[in-house]
């Protein structure tokens, strides 16, 4: 993996890396994508469940209730009247 | 030991091998019938719950997970969050942005990972049970280190409400003891439906009667790479189990070597999608700049708090999810989880459970982990992901002691939600194994 690559996915990620995280990151991905190469070899097969086992037959009705105190969620965060704050959009 | 001997002691335990990251202040164990403690990503609503990462420091639940208010109802006392790798991210539980529990047989060495302060604290206290969770082997990989008993139930047997997620079709949550027995009995505390968490609604009924172990099977790749002292006390453990009635083949199980880069690129594209929710609002830490735009407030917050290994595995799993060169990888992950599922179940037809031991060495020092590259810790994991991949119960059982008096440990492997014989053939083993305790002196 090239350090634009690695430059280009974690701004996607929303990390931000020094420039000796990038060129650490660089190395140590390249190494694990290299030994990744290896799946190309694995036999294939013409299932890919998403999950180990089979899960289906699992929907149910919404119920709407209230389980917890909201003032308790609330409890730890950063909140202005009842709304919890954050950055602008714009 | 009275529990409430123990309850006065924890806090020295606990400054000694620093298991717990958070733990309670209270000295006696008032009307409870048992202690117990859990890895800090289930939430609980007395403790902070931090999953071993800063970007979550002082974040206080309002809820209990499934699990913990089971055992609580049954009786339980919650006396301490075990550390553990950042978010489940490890092998040694040394990627923690908090402390890194110390092994019980000797301070030097790792507890193992990423479930380390849990096994950790299953081997210190007397009479304790911890809860675990296991990805790749969290489980398996710090029982084996601690020289304790640690059981990886089927995927969707315990519900995991409440648990702080790494990889949605990989995590499930397990029981760590000194005692064979306990897993059993609390397994059948935690175990059954919850409409809360869809994957545990499909479960078979929890089976615990007794049925004895027949034969096993020896996956020939799974004795590959190991240590000569973990070899030669495996071979042991064999013996000794042949001595006690059971048959032991050895098999062909090729597609194991593709288990460790199948499970990494799962569980990092899982990872990396279940950590974006971390972005300095709603949890933890959130003195982030407001007047920054939205994605570099998100950015400036995650970049600070986030550890080196979670960093990694984010930006791993994010490429691996995108188009063209990583996604391709990752649609092959889902097919050597299939091989890998379908090879498993063709050699239990004949053969109750497949063996190996749980870890290539004992337990490393501090000195030497630090020398290993990602890489090499992630290949570490090579004999506990291919359980885990293919979601089948596990357990990890004590078998010896190397030259130093570390522990060695072997992991036995069933088919999906048949946890009742591994109990079985754990409470057998137990009864003619000489299980060494640390000596714990505070």
């Amino acid at each position: 993996m090239d350090v634009k690559t690695v430059k280009d996915v974690a701004k996607f990620a929303h990390i931000e890396l020094t420039d000796e995280e990038l060129e650490k990151y660089c190395k140590d991905l390249s190494d694990i994508m290299e030994y990744f190469e290896l799946l190309n070899e694995a036999p294939e097969c013409n299932e890919r469940g998403v999950n180990p086992i089979l899960v289906e037959d699992i929907l149910r009705d919404d119920i709407p209730k209230v389980e917890y105190d909201s003032d308790a969620l609330l409890r730890d965060m950063d909140t202005y009247e009842r709304y919890v704050r954050g950055p602008r959009l714009s | 030991m009275t529990m409430n001997d123990t309850m006065k002691d924890l806090k020295a335990i606990n400054a000694k091998y620093l298991m717990f990251h958070a733990m309670t202040d209270d000295t006696d164990a008032g009307d409870a019938k048992f202690l117990f403690s859990t890895k800090d990503n289930l939430t609980s609503n007395d403790m902070e719950t931090c999953a071993g990462s800063r970007i979550l420091e002082g974040y206080r639940p309002a809820f209990d997970a499934d699990c913990i208010a089971k055992l609580r109802k049954a009786g339980g006392k919650l006396v301490g969050k075990c550390n553990m790798d950042e978010f489940g991210f490890g092998t040694f539980s040394t990627n923690s942005g908090f402390e890194i529990p110390r092994n019980p047989f000797d301070l030097e060495r790792a507890c193992g990972g990423s479930s380390g302060g849990s096994a950790c604290a299953a081997s210190v206290i007397e009479d304790h049970v911890s809860l675990g969770v296991s990805t790749g082997g969290s489980i398996s990989c710090p029982a084996s280190f601690c020289g304790v008993y640690g059981l990886t139930p089927t995927y969707g047997r315990v519900s995991r409400f409440g648990l702080i997620d790494y990889g949605n079709s990989l995590d499930k949550i397990g029981v760590i003891s000194q005692k064979a027995t306990d897993l059993k009995k609390y397994m059948t505390v935690i175990a059954g439906k919850d409409e809360r968490d869809p994957t545990s609604m499909v479960q078979p009924e929890f089976r615990t009667a007794y049925r004895k172990m027949k034969s096993v099977a020896v996956p020939k790749e799974g004795i590959e790479g190991l240590s000569k002292e973990v070899e030669a006390t495996f071979k042991k453990a064999l013996e000794q189990l042949i001595a006690m009635g059971v048959d032991v083949d050895y098999v062909d199980m090729p597609s194991l070597k593709y288990a460790m880069p199948a499970y990494y690129v799962l569980a990092t594209s899982e990872a990396s999608t279940n950590l974006a929710r971390y972005v300095g609002m709603r949890y933890g830490h959130q003195e982030g700049d407001h007047s920054l735009k939205f994605d570099d407030y998100f950015t400036s917050v995650r970049s600070k708090y986030f550890g080196d290994e979670a960093k990694r595995r984010i930006l791993l799993g994010t490429f691996t999810r995108m188009a063209g060169f990583g996604g391709r990888h990752y649609a092959k992950a889902r097919e050597v989880r299939q091989v890998i599922i379908k090879d498993y179940k063709s050699i239990l037809e004949t053969h109750d459970a497949v063996l190996a031991p749980t870890m290539p060495f004992t337990a490393p020092r501090f000195d030497e982990i630090s020398k290993m590259s990602a890489l090499d810790s992630y290949k570490a994991d090579y004999l506990t992901v291919p359980a885990n991949i293919a979601g089948i119960p596990h357990m990890s059982v004590p078998c010896g002691y190397d030259s130093n008096g570390m522990p060695v440990g072997m992991q036995f492997v069933a088919d999906h939600w048949n946890e009742d014989i591994l109990f079985s053939i754990a409470e057998d083993w137990e009864k003619q194994f000489d299980l060494r305790r640390p000596e714990v002196s505070i």
